[in-house]
């Protein structure tokens, strides 16, 4: 026997569709918080016994390069890892993780504001220490330990 | 005496309390998950622990509303 047009745009059947017993329901939804218990374990596991691993000392620019109130851009540890080199207007040496913290834009120095700034959602880092004081990141810059020999400037690790 | 009515409500009393225990481990990885990037080590155990305690909490919940309903199943329900 032929099927009625109209079953053509209303195919399911729901006498015979599959419905979830509120049983079934509660026994995932068990099920889906052992998992996110494991997750937690897991997370704390790997905080706990991981360590942080041994960085390259890499020079990264001149002394005399930079200027006060001035950034340069390098890359470390690695090629693929964007940081900034920043001499404030006092003179001080920092540098940072280029990366924000918020969604991985670049973040640029701002000299007037002495903070670096992320031009994707307005992400404010304090330029001393990196910690966020406006927009939406929550976590610091990664700080770059940087160390002085001679003329040079040479990255030593990262703080995260 | 256990009536069916009783067991529907408690089933659906109990599922929401399950959902919403399920809402706050998710939000516990989520904070462990940052603070594992921001190296603050010390909230992780602590957001373990929570996460293992609501997993305990949910699974005393089914077990109870699952005792219950073979209960019911057994003695026959008056409604």
């Amino acid at each position: 026997m032929a099927e009625a047009r109209w079953r053509e745009d209303f195919p399911v059947r729901w006498d015979e569709d599959h419905y979830m017993t509120r049983r079934e329901l509660a026994k995932f939804l068990t099920l889906g918080s052992g998992l996110l218990a494991g997750a937690n374990l897991l997370i704390a596991f790997v905080g706990l016994t991981g360590h942080a691993p041994e960085l390259p000392v890499r020079r990264i620019a001149a002394d005399a390069d930079i200027a006060p109130g001035t950034s340069r851009l390098f890359r470390y540890p690695t090629d693929d890892d964007p940081c900034i080199l920043v001499r404030d207007t006092s003179g001080r040496l920092t540098a940072y993780s280029q990366v924000c913290t918020h969604l991985s834009c670049a973040v640029v120095y701002q000299p007037d504001e002495g903070a670096l700034g992320c031009p994707c959602h307005r992400g404010v880092f304090d330029a001393a220490d990196g910690r966020p004081i406006a927009g939406p990141p929550t976590r610091r810059l990664p700080r770059i330990r940087l160390e002085q020999r001679g003329a040079d400037i040479l990255a030593t690790g990262v703080e995260v | 005496m256990e009536t069916r009515q009783q067991g529907t409500t408690l089933f659906s009393a109990i599922l929401v309390l399950i959902a919403t225990l399920v809402v706050i481990q998710l939000w516990l990885v989520a904070a462990a998950l940052e603070a594992l990037l921001a190296r603050d080590i010390g909230v992780l155990v602590p957001t373990a622990a929570a996460s293992a305690a609501l997993f305990l909490m949910s699974a005393g919940l089914l077990w109870y509303v699952i005792a219950f309903d073979e209960r019911l199943r057994h003695w026959g329900w008056r409604g």
